[in-house]
Order: C-alpha cells, then sequence, then structure tokens
C-alpha cells in the first residue's frame, strides 16, 4: 500500500469517526431533551392535579364562610334593630349588652354540637363577644352563656378598630400539649339605625371547618397557620414546628397571599400550598396550610425517567449501528471520490508537464530560428562582398562575369529569406509590434508595379490597375508594402508569357479589399498554400522558398486583416487582401 | 282629673320661688349650638343622637344653680307621656327624688326603659290603659336616657339635678332663673349629653345678676 493509500484511509476512518461522532451527540441531545421535557411536564401536572385539590379544599371552606357570614350578617341586622342593644352600649351599660342579646343569639350557642360531616351546614358557634368603640373585647358577665375562652384568647379577639365590614380571623385557643385548636372567628359590624355608625361589632367562633382527611387517598394533610404556628394535627409534633417555621420564612418572604413550596418533612418530600384565609383583614392573618406527599409523583418520575432513559440507551445504540452503516455508505463513494481525484491529479500533472515541454521546445525553435537566421546572414554578407570585388575585376571572360552577376542575384535572394524568416521567427515569439499608421496603398501598388516593370527577367505580362487614387490602410508600411510586394512578385512569377495581371482595390465600409489576379498555371485544390516552407507538389522552371505567402497572410492577420485564395481555375488565380481602412482618411480622400 | 291638677302642679312649681320676696334672679343667655332645621313651630322636641351625643332639636339648654341644698320631704310628681311614639316633653329636668310617671297616648303597646347609669328600671310591656301608670322615681343626679324597646327610635331625657333652681331656655339660648338664695353658687348650663358649661357666680339678696354662656 503506497503512502497516499495510507493517508486516504486514514481520511476516510476520519470522515467516519466525525459523522458516527455528530449522530451520537444528536441522538444525545434529543434524548436528553425528552427527559427534560418529560420530567418537567410530570411534574408540572402533579403540582396542576394537587393545586387543583387544593382550590378545592379552599372552595369548600369558602362556601362554609360565606353560608357563616350571610347568617351573622343577618343577625347582626336584628341585633341592631334591638334599642337595648342600642341602649347598652350607648348608655354604658355594658354589663346589660350580653343579657340584651341573649335571646337573639340563643340559637348560634344552644344545642348539640353536630357532627363534623354536617359541620358545612351548621351554624353552632361556639363562642362570641361584643367589641366596645375602641374594638376591645367586652368582658362577658356571664362567660358560661357565650362560650368560655381563657383570658388570653380572649384578648385575641381584639381590634385596633372597629371594622367597617366583616372581618375573618383565625384564633388558636388553648394551646396546650394536645396541640390546640383553631377556632374561626368573624367579626361583624353593628351599625347604629341612627346614625349608620359602627357603635360595635359583634365576634363570633366557630370550629373551622375540617376537610375530610381521607379523601382520595392522596395523603394530604391540611391545616392552619396562624400568628406563627401551625395547626396540622395529623403531622408529629416535631414535624409541625420545623414546617411552620418555613411557612412563617416562605409568608414572610414572598409577601404573597397565595404561594408553594418544597419541603422535606420527617424524610419525605412534601409539595406545600398555603393562601391566605383572610386577605385584608384586620385580624392577624392565617393561611390554609396544604402539604402533599410527593412520593408517589416522584416514584412516576422515577420510573418515567428509566423509560425515557432506556429509550434514549435504544435510540443510541440504533443511532450506532445506523450511523456505522451510513458512514460506511457513504465513505464508500468518498474512496472512489479520493481515488478519481488523485488519477486526475495524476493526469494533470502529465498534461502540464506536457505543456511546459512544449512551451519550452517552441521557444528554443523560435530562438534556433532567429539565432540561424543572424548566423546566416553574415556569410552572405561576406559571400556577395566577395562576389561584388570578383565583379570589380576586369580580367575575366564575359560569361564569367554572367556568372558571377547570377551569383550575386542569388545572394540577395538569400538574404531575402532570412530576413523574412528574421520577420517570422519574431511573429511567432510574439514579439512583433506593429505602430499603426495611415499608410498610401495605391502609392504603395504603382511604386511596386513600376519595380516589377523595371526587373530585368519580366516576362511579357500586361499589367490592369482598378483602384483609387489615395486609397489609405491602417497599419505600419514597411509589412503592409512587404504584403503586396509578396503578393505582386508571385503573379509575376507564376505568370505566363503574354499573360496579365489585374490589381483592383476598393474601400469597402471599415475595411479596404485588395485583389491580385493573374493568369498561368492554377494552383491545385487541396494544395496548402499558405503552409510555411511549401513546394509546389508539381515541378516548375520557376519556384520560391515557400515562405512568402505564410508570411504575407501571418502580416495581414496581425494588421487585423486576412488573406485567401479566391479562386485558382481557367488560367486564372485570384488573392484576396483584406486590410482595416485608416480612420477618416478615405472619407477626405 | 286627678291628671290635670298634677300637670297644674307641675307647671306652677317652679314659678314658685320667683314670687317670694328679697330673692336673687340670673338672667342672660346661652349660646346654642346650631339648629340643623328651622325652629319648630309647634315647639315639639325631639331627642337626636349624633356621635353618641344626646341633644334636644331644636337645641336647648337646662339652666341650673349647683349647691348644698335641702332636700324637702316631698316633691311634686312629673310626667312625661308617649304620643305618636314620642316622649313629650323629650327632656324633663327634675330634682332628685321626683316621681316621674309614663302615661302612654298611644294605642299601642310601649315599654319604656332606660340602662342609663343614673337610673336602671324596664317598665315592661303596657297598653295606654295600665293602671296605676307605671312610674319611677330618679334618686341619683344624672342624666337618663329613655327609650322604648318596642320602637327603637323612641329616645327622652329625663335630667335628674340635685338642686331645685333649674329652668329650661328659650330656642333663643335665653333664661331666667329668679328667686336664688343669697351665696357663692356655680351656675351651670347642660347643652347636650356630653356638654355642661359652669360659672361661679357671687348671689345677693335683691340683685339681678346677668351670666351669659358663651
Amino acid at each position: 500500500m503506497s503512502a497516499s493509500d495510507q493517508a486516504r484511509d486514514k481520511d476516510v476512518a476520519s470522515f467516519r469517526t466525525r459523522l458516527f461522532t455528530a449522530m451520537m451527540l444528536i441522538v444525545a441531545s434529543l434524548t436528553a431533551l425528552g427527559l427534560y421535557l418529560a420530567q418537567r411536564k410530570v411534574t408540572s401536572d402533579a403540582e396542576r392535579n394537587l393545586q387543583k385539590n387544593f382550590q378545592g379544599e379552599l372552595s369548600s371552606l369558602h362556601k362554609l364562610e360565606e353560608l357563616r357570614h350571610a347568617a351573622l350578617a343577618d343577625r347582626c341586622n336584628a341585633l341592631v334593630a334591638k334599642s337595648r342593644i342600642h341602649a347598652a352600649i350607648e348608655d354604658n351599660a355594658i354589663d346589660l349588652l350580653y343579657p340584651s342579646a341573649k335571646d337573639e343569639l340563643r340559637d348560634l350557642m344552644e344545642g348539640e354540637e353536630p357532627p363534623p360531616e354536617q359541620a358545612a351546614q351548621s351554624l353552632h358557634a361556639t363562642f362570641y363577644r361584643f367589641l366596645d368603640g375602641t374594638g376591645t373585647v367586652l368582658k362577658p358577665p356571664n362567660p358560661k352563656e357565650v362560650g368560655q375562652m381563657d383570658a388570653k384568647a380572649e384578648a385575641q379577639l381584639s381590634l385596633t378598630k372597629l371594622p367597617d365590614t366583616q372581618q375573618i380571623g383565625y384564633l388558636q385557643e388553648k394551646v396546650a400539649a394536645d396541640g390546640g385548636a383553631v377556632a374561626e372567628i368573624l367579626a361583624v359590624p353593628i351599625f347604629s339605625t341612627d346614625t349608620g355608625e359602627v357603635i360595635s361589632a359583634l365576634v363570633v367562633g366557630f370550629k373551622p371547618f375540617q376537610p375530610k382527611q381521607t379523601e382520595a387517598g392522596t395523603g394530604m394533610k391540611s391545616g392552619i397557620w396562624v400568628n406563627g404556628q401551625l395547626l396540622l394535627p395529623s403531622l408529629p409534633r416535631s414535624a409541625e414546628t420545623s414546617l411552620s417555621e418555613k411557612i412563617a420564612n416562605a409568608v414572610a418572604d414572598s409577601h404573597r397571599a397565595e404561594n408553594k413550596f418544597r419541603v422535606n418533612v420527617d424524610g419525605s418530600p412534601q409539595l406545600v400550598f398555603y393562601k391566605r384565609l383572610n386577605p385584608g383583614s384586620l385580624f392577624p392573618p392565617a393561611y390554609e396550610i396544604c402539604a402533599y406527599p410527593l412520593a408517589d409523583s416522584i416514584a412516576q418520575l422515577h420510573r418515567l425517567r428509566w423509560q425515557i432513559g432506556g429509550a434514549g440507551a435504544l435510540l443510541l445504540l440504533g443511532g450506532f449501528v445506523a450511523s456505522h452503516l451510513v458512514a460506511l455508505r457513504f465513505s464508500a463513494p468518498v474512496k472512489k471520490l479520493a481515488l478519481d481525484s488523485e488519477q486526475n491529479r495524476v493526469r494533470r500533472k502529465r498534461a502540464e508537464a506536457a505543456l511546459a515541454s512544449t512551451a519550452e521546445e517552441l521557444e528554443r525553435s523560435t530562438r534556433y530560428s532567429a539565432d540561424a537566421s543572424h548566423q546566416l546572414k553574415s556569410p552572405v554578407t561576406v559571400l556577395r562582398v566577395a562576389i561584388e570585388s570578383l565583379l570589380a575585376r576586369e580580367d575575366f571572360k564575359p560569361e564569367v562575369y554572367e556568372e558571377l552577376s547570377a551569383l550575386l542575384h542569388q545572394t540577395h535572394r538569400f538574404t531575402g529569406v532570412i530576413d523574412e524568416l528574421l520577420l517570422l521567427s519574431r511573429m511567432d515569439a510574439g514579439h512583433l509590434q506593429i505602430a499603426s499608421t495611415p499608410v498610401n496603398l495605391s502609392q504603395l501598388i504603382d511604386e511596386w508595379l513600376d519595380d516589377l516593370g523595371a526587373l530585368p527577367d519580366s516576362p511579357d505580362v500586361k499589367i490592369e490597375k482598378e483602384f483609387p487614387v489615395g486609397l489609405f490602410v491602417a497599419g505600419e508600411r514597411q509589412y503592409t508594402s512587404l504584403i503586396v510586394q509578396n503578393l505582386l512578385e508571385n503573379a509575376r512569377k507564376y505568370n505566363r508569357p503574354g499573360g496579365r495581371i489585374r490589381v483592383s482595390a476598393h474601400a469597402n465600409g471599415s475595411d479596404v479589399v485588395l485583389t491580385i489576379g493573374n493568369t498561368g498555371r492554377t494552383i491545385p485544390p487541396g494544395e496548402n498554400i499558405f503552409e510555411r516552407f511549401h513546394h509546389n507538389s508539381t515541378p516548375s522552371a520557376v519556384s520560391g522558398h515557400g515562405i512568402g505567402l505564410n508570411l504575407a497572410r501571418e502580416l495581414a492577420r496581425l494588421h487585423g486583416g486576412d488573406l485567401r485564395l479566391v479562386r485558382s481555375e481557367h488560367d486564372w488565380t485570384e488573392f484576396e487582401v483584406r486590410f482595416s481602412a485608416a480612420d477618416g482618411v478615405n472619407a477626405v480622400a | 282629673m286627678r291628671l290635670r291638677v298634677l300637670l297644674w302642679c307641675g307647671a306652677i312649681l317652679p314659678l314658685l320661688p320667683v314670687a317670694l320676696p328679697a330673692s336673687t334672679t340670673v338672667e342672660g343667655r346661652v349660646e346654642l349650638p346650631k339648629s340643623r332645621s328651622a325652629p319648630v313651630q309647634a315647639k315639639r322636641y325631639e331627642i337626636v343622637t349624633k356621635g353618641g351625643v344626646l341633644s334636644t332639636q331644636p337645641p336647648l339648654a337646662v339652666i341650673y344653680l349647683d349647691g348644698p341644698f335641702p332636700q324637702p320631704a316631698s316633691l311634686p310628681t312629673k310626667q312625661v307621656t308617649q304620643k305618636d311614639l314620642t316622649f313629650i316633653p323629650a327632656l324633663l329636668p327634675v330634682r332628685v327624688g321626683t316621681k316621674v310617671e309614663f302615661p302612654s297616648l298611644d294605642d299601642t303597646y310601649h315599654n319604656i326603659f332606660s340602662y342609663s347609669p343614673a337610673k336602671r328600671f324596664d317598665l315592661g310591656r303596657y297598653r295606654p290603659d295600665e293602671r296605676p301608670v307605671p312610674s319611677q322615681v330618679f334618686d341619683k343626679p344624672g342624666l337618663v336616657t329613655l327609650r322604648c324597646d318596642i320602637h327603637e327610635h323612641m329616645r327622652g331625657l329625663i335630667l335628674v339635678l340635685n338642686t331645685p333652681y333649674f329652668v329650661m331656655t328659650d330656642t333663643a339660648g335665653r333664661f331666667r332663673l329668679g328667686g336664688l338664695p343669697a351665696g357663692h353658687y356655680t351656675l351651670r348650663a347642660w347643652i347636650d349629653s356630653r356638654t355642661t358649661r359652669e360659672k361661679p357666680v357671687d348671689l345677693k339678696n335683691g340683685q339681678t345678676l346677668h351670666v351669659d354662656f358663651p
């Protein structure tokens, strides 16, 4: 296994690990979320149920209270209609107050105490007292008739002022080893029928309504917290004291009339609800307390936690397997991808290397042709100078001169070929820059036609000219001239005796089109005459060196134009060159 | 007939000292609380309670001379009648030891009682034809509130005084108390159940003293 294979395997493995980790994380967080939500729901459901239960307790308590209030209000209205009550209060005959009220309130106190289940329907009071104008309890002359109570409890009935409305209070009486008992007290104002002022108040004590303890088996314990003391008979004494302290703290902290908190009583968790029973009362605040054991709901929560935890574990396991499978499936294409990309990389490297070597070769060949041209030029020059010096001598035979002058001509040709090669190699290397100026094409053609006519071996050809005077093209004069020269020389060179050459040029939009046609042997179709160093397939008397057309076309293209063979048939060969017209010049001309 | 005589006696007796020669007279005016309603022409008064204070309406005051005066052997009987569910008179000043009868002129039951510290009594329910007319002797000075157990709104006042010299003002507060013995005394003006004003007076024979209670 190669190093790259090992690296690839490592990559795939790490990809698999990452995928697996991500899936594990998702499954784990989902499980945790599920646990959290379920736990919250169970807790809130349990609390809502208990809260409902608590509200039920309270509402039954309130129903009784309302009954008692209404009944007592009736009594007080009746009492106040009695002159004797007024007389006793207004005439400071307090000792006569209780005897005067006795008849009216007799039914409150008389009769047997009803059994607890009928307490809600009964108005059986345990005691009653009147308050004087300052809110202080008026001592009854005969406590037996109005319900006996100790002085301490009696003092708790006093208010700081006479109430305007009914007041509810709770009183702890007989605080003894047995835990004591709580009395619900209702203070009802007595209004003077004369003035409407509150002249006294009647305070009546009842046994508070005790809800049935066995209900629904919730294990709920209810009691009353008043004046810093808790009365929850079904609770052990020590637990009662500690719970009482906690309630006192909760009440002092929150100042809310109703709330709940969790607490441990005797080692078992309980949810404790409390609600003020006498909001806004002049009597000390009293709270209904309901303590619900949370053991059931905690057990339920435990069960649920196990279930969800188990489900989560299963899910985790499933996720593990699934993620493994998925990772395997995923990693196969990844592996393939890695392999492919490796092959691609190799291929690309190879191509890049080939490209580099080709470019190098190209450059080398370009440089070579440039070097070669330079190297060639100097021996030719030496040769020409030598021939010219030979021609200057006068002691040769005439036929020797003829030979020498032919040789000289050949050196000129040679120099021309070398110049063209040099130009081509510069073009190939991309070194040739043209400075575009307006070039008078008409003048250029005329000059070259004159030169052609002056050549010694001019065949007998007729020249037809068909172009306006002062036709300007955009380009460099030297190269434009080279194009025209090449084409005209070819037209003369490949002509037949007695033939003709036609040169025409005209502006065509933004172009200038030059057409040069000549009679003579045609070019066979399929022959690439524009190829460098091309040679005629058929042997002929005249032959070129094979770079003229190539050079002309390259130059034409360099000038933004082109050179093409228009036709070559029936003793007629025609080339067409397109130049860019010089801006604005032709229009002026 | 006997009732008439008694009534007459009740009216004439307070005037007796005036007729005596060489006596002293005190006259003046008491500043009475503002009446809540216009003076009643029929001169019918009622007792009103305001903030636990009992007073007559329209306001009246009782002027009396306090001092150690010997108790007479017998005193004339007074009457407070019940008519149209009111006490008439609404306010009756009497000397300690006076017997007051409570005849009813209404065609209904009444049950006059008092829880006042000066006199507690309960006449029980009786009809107008009850004989003898229910009565009480008021043997302790002080204010006695009369009530009816059946008619809760009924109020009457009996002001039991330790002196034979007393008089009621008119509705303007003017009073004239004559036939007074010479000497140094305290003149008091009872205005309502909570308010009694007093002024020391030096009485000389044959003199008329002017005393105003602001």
